[in-house]
């Protein structure tokens, strides 16, 4: 190749430099050198969220309509259209970037604490699916000749009260064991793990180190991926971390990075992917809490079905395809060096089970994590991420379905939409004469709006006639705020002065849409469910509502807007990343682990798609609250009220 | 052996509406028709009462149509020119019910007449005629925000029934026949949801339920006519169940939509094999309003006069 078909592309703020052929776009450049560039459509020119600015250079690009005539004249241009033509510098602004954006996981979780209190509420025992156990053997005599192995597997069997053929040693400890042993004069510390209906002595160490035995729980979401750090010998929370998901230079949500694997042949990229952002969570937690990686003895992973194929190497490809078939939902424990995953490299991975292809480990290990499975009375487990879930049941069934919400609540699809980080604003309040009172992620200037600032939002502006119940601005509302720009309504809720980014935060009348569809489908899914069960919303006891919200979320404000049914707040309880819990009380016991496994099997999943019903919930659920307005009558009430 | 009759029980009721006033009432007219009051679904008098009896609004317009067929314009060729002798013709000869005055000319593509112009044509339609009207838009939203207010201003007092408030535009409409005192039409695409959701957001506005009459669009005999059918029956089996919201009555388009229909236009030359052009376009409007009568609905504009008394004849072989 000569070199004048090579290019070399200058990235700025991140001053990194990518030599490109050319012909690929900006985009293909920065997913080469791992630059983070937002978008969503995963590089189809769809969703104009690649926007970068052309510093200097020469690229080939066709006419858009998702750049406004002012941001061509700044030089704006989509990443993933423009194709490198001579050497470039690039200026990702801050909109496109993901930097600066610490993610924020449960603030509510206070660190050092153990976990007996939650376990204990929880109803499952302490007694990690790994842990370590310190054994004084007796040495061996002429009377008492028992072989090296045997004389281990007896003392586990007395200390821990287990059967001695589901006992299971790997050859490497074999090896090793007969000197082992013997350099601490028979005192030593065997690693136990959970392998189906086997325990597995992991590892064998000389001397006493049960007392450093951790554990790591992640939930690997699609958006984002959070890890939590556990002493587990003591079930203290040490430490938790999280990331954005990198995979999301590949398409913002998973069916996108499924078609990315299949037109690229990329499983491989994907899977190193996700496995080195949990690497890299893992290297973060242990670094920072001063421990050393080899006492990091098993991993619990939680997430959705294709993230979860992603993390483990498996063809997503069925997942997409009629009749959508996962590879495995039930994964055996395997080691997490077989995937690349950096902790103890005889460390046991354990990937908790799905349901269907929809229908994923986060849901299954969320709904271990409130118990669901105790429940008297029918209770409804609604978990709002990327795609959103809900699930109904009690302690003798469960069904659950995949509600296909979009993203919008996590910010994406929304021009100022944002995830629960620093920020974000998270409540609003708006007055009669439509000013906007709002508080923020760590109080600082706003750069964007987090699911539950967006909520607040819609209830607001339906409470104070700015929306009707259609969703539709109503122009003549005397205010400044209410504007037209490029041909789309848009109400303005702080200020260009006031923000922390280059522009007024906004929300359009296309974002409003978005929402009402999202918090439709929802709802729709709720219906459909509790109908199929001949049920009504009152025979509902409890709704627990999970989901990257952020730190608060205001319940009314979700029935006000039709979201969640009609029914006394008391009953609904916000319960944050679920998933995370989940996978948690799984690390630190056995029985949990088997709870999300039993829940696993006896989930009985709904296809909506199937449902004629569906499409007819979903249609009347696009309306504020909803067009049976008998189905709010709270509401009702507390409309007409204002209206008058 | 006697065997009783099952009968249908139903909570709800159609709700009445007034189309009209009299001098007493503060209007022009000679009497007012009361649509619905319905309190089974159609002709099943034997399940409860039927409410009032189905009417027929024969269609004005205040520009002379276009492309219609001669077998239809033969019966309007020396009124066409003229709402006011059009109306006249309809009420007097042809037994019209009630007139419906359709304001096309009013849309920037069909000469765009200004204001001034509708409000004198529907004044010397109120003047011709005895019987309440019907006045409705040119469907679109900027023309009808203008000149609707200044046409329902000229008719206050006559409650007429104004037409229509859609989900993207009903705020100006919906005050205006507020303010005036007219009864409303609100509109929706062949959607039950659409449909009780502009009922909703007009009655958010302070309108009361009472003075709306529902427009679902009508399809024509095998132009949807299935569609539009059971939306129809849906919407009053949910109002008859108790859903106040969709508890009005309801009005359909069967002439616009019947000889839109290409077995209505073409002549026996075009398809010597469909039987006489004559007697075919007048049967697919007759066919359209009689099966519709029976889906649940309360006022049916039609076009032709054969049609029209064919449709008649067959209410009164059915109550």
């Amino acid at each position: 190749m000569s070199e004048n078909d090579t290019f070399k592309i200058h990235f700025l703020p991140n001053d990194k430099i990518v030599e490109i052929e050319k012909g690929n776009t900006v985009l293909d450049a920065a997913h080469k050198s791992n630059i983070y560039i937002n978008s969503i459509c995963g590089g189809d020119g769809i969703c104009g969220k690649c926007r970068v600015i052309l510093s200097s250079g020469k690229i080939d690009a066709p006419a858009t309509k998702l750049l406004s005539s002012e941001e061509a004249e700044k030089d704006y241009i989509l990443a993933c259209e423009a194709r490198v033509t001579s050497d470039l510098q690039i200026l990702i602004p801050k909109e496109t970037r993901l930097e600066g954006k610490k993610i924020l996981f449960d603030q509510n979780e206070q660190h050092s604490l153990t976990w007996n209190a939650i376990l204990n509420k929880a109803q499952f025992k302490h007694d990690s699916l790994v842990k370590k156990v310190f054994l004084k053997l007796e040495p061996p005599t002429m009377d008492d000749n028992v072989a090296d192995h045997e004389r281990l597997c007896q003392a586990i069997m007395m200390k821990e009260g287990v059967d001695l053929n589901i006992m299971q040693t790997g050859y490497r400890i074999l090896k090793q064991l007969p000197e082992v042993l013997r350099q601490n004069d028979w005192a030593v510390t065997v690693t136990l793990g959970h392998r189906g209906r086997t325990l597995e002595v992991v590892e064998v160490q000389p001397g006493d180190t049960s007392q450093r035995n951790y554990g790591i729980a992640v939930d690997v979401g699609t958006t984002t991926v959070v890890a939590s750090l556990l002493e587990l010998e003591s079930s203290k929370v040490i430490d938790s971390e999280a990331i954005y998901n990198t995979q999301m230079k590949f398409g913002e949500d998973y069916i996108q990075r499924i078609i990315y694997v299949i037109q690229n042949e990329a499983l491989d990229e994907m899977q190193r992917t996700i496995v080195s952002d949990i690497n890299n969570l893992i290297s973060t937690l242990v670094k920072r809490n001063d421990i050393n990686l080899d006492d990091v003895t098993s991993i619990v992973c939680a997430g959705n079905t294709t993230m979860i194929h992603f993390m483990l190497g498996l063809d997503p490809e069925n997942i997409r395809r009629e009749p959508y078939l996962p590879a495995a939902n039930f994964i055996p424990p395997i080691r997490a060096a077989q995937v690349g995953i950096d902790i103890n490299r005889r460390g046991l991975l354990y990937a908790l089970p799905s349901v269907a292809a929809y229908v994923g480990a986060d849901i299954t290990s969320g709904a271990t994590a409130i118990r669901l499975d105790k429940e008297e009375m029918p209770s409804l487990f609604i978990d709002i991420g990327t795609n959103g879930e809900v699930v109904l049941g009690n302690k003798e069934w469960m069904v659950c379905c995949s509600a296909s919400a979009g993203p919008a609540f996590e910010g994406s699809g929304v021009r100022h939409g944002m995830r629960a980080a620093k920020g974000a604003i998270e409540i609003i309040n708006i007055s009669k004469d439509y000013d906007v009172n709002y508080s923020t992620i760590g109080n600082i200037p706003p750069r964007g709006i987090c699911g539950s600032g967006l909520l607040d939002c819609i209830a607001e502006m339906l409470r104070s006639g700015i929306i009707d119940r259609s969703g539709k601005f109503q122009k003549g509302i005397e205010t400044d705020r209410l504007r037209k720009k490029e041909d789309e309504f848009e109400f303005v809720l702080v200020e260009k002065e006031e923000t922390g980014i280059d522009s007024e935060i906004v929300i359009t009348q296309a974002d409003i849409s978005n929402l009402v569809r999202s918090k439709g489908a929802i709802y729709a899914a709720v219906s459909i469910l509790i109908e199929s069960m001949s049920l009504s919303i009152n025979d509902i006891h409890c709704v627990y509502l999970a989901g990257g919200f952020g730190n608060y979320l205001n319940v009314r404000n979700a029935i006000t807007i039709g979201m969640l049914p009609d029914m006394p707040t008391s009953r609904i309880k916000f319960v944050g990343n679920t998933s995370l819990t989940g996978a948690k009380m799984a690390l630190l016991s056995e029985e949990a682990f088997e709870t999300v496994q039993k829940i696993a099997s006896q989930m009985t999943y709904f296809d909506l798609m199937g449902n004629p019903k569906y499409m007819e919930e979903f249609m009347s659920a696009n309306f504020l609250p909803h067009t049976n307005l008998e189905e709010f009558p709270s509401v009702q009430k507390e409309l007409s009220s204002q209206n008058t | 052996m006697q065997i009783a009759n099952v009968v249908d029980k139903w909570t709800g009721a159609v709700k009445e509406v007034t189309i009209g006033a009299t001098k007493d009432q503060g209007g022009t007219r000679e009497k007012t028709v009361t649509v619905g009051g319905a309190k089974s679904i159609p002709f099943m008098d034997f399940d409860g009462d039927q409410g009032k009896r189905i009417v027929i609004a024969m269609d004005v317009y205040d520009i002379p149509p276009e492309d219609w067929p001669e077998s239809l314009l033969k019966n309007y060729e020396d009124v066409v020119n003229d709402p006011a002798s059009w109306a006249k013709k309809c009420a007097e000869e042809y037994g019209a019910d009630l007139i419906c005055l359709k304001l096309d000319g009013i849309h920037p593509d069909k000469g765009n007449k200004s204001a001034d112009d509708a409000v004198n044509t529907v004044k010397s339609v109120l003047e011709a005629v005895n019987i309440p009207l019907i006045i409705w838009g040119c469907e679109n939203n900027e023309r009808d925000n203008e000149v609707m207010p200044k046409v329902s201003q000229a008719a206050a007092g006559e409650r007429c029934l104004l037409g229509g408030a859609t989900q993207d535009n009903y705020k100006t409409i919906t005050a205006v026949c507020l303010a005036d005192g007219h009864n409303l039409i609100t509109q929706a695409p062949v959607d039950i949801n659409i449909g009780k959701q502009v009922n909703i957001l007009v009655t958010d506005l302070g309108f009361p339920l009472d003075r709306i009459v529902m427009f679902q669009t009508t399809g024509a005999l095998g132009y949807g006519i299935e569609y539009c059918y059971s939306i129809h029956e849906r919407g009053r089996i949910a109002a008859l169940s108790g859903d106040n919201q969709m508890a009005v009555p309801v009005i359909c388009d069967v002439g616009h939509e019947a000889w839109r229909a290409k077995e209505a236009k073409a002549t026996d030359s075009e398809a010597p094999q469909w039987g006489s052009f004559a007697e075919r376009g007048i049967m697919w409007e007759a066919i359209t309003a009689v099966s519709l009568i029976q889906s649940g609905v309360d006022i049916i504009r039609m076009y032709h006069p054969k049609a029209v008394s064919i449709t008649k004849e067959h209410i009164d072989k059915l109550t």
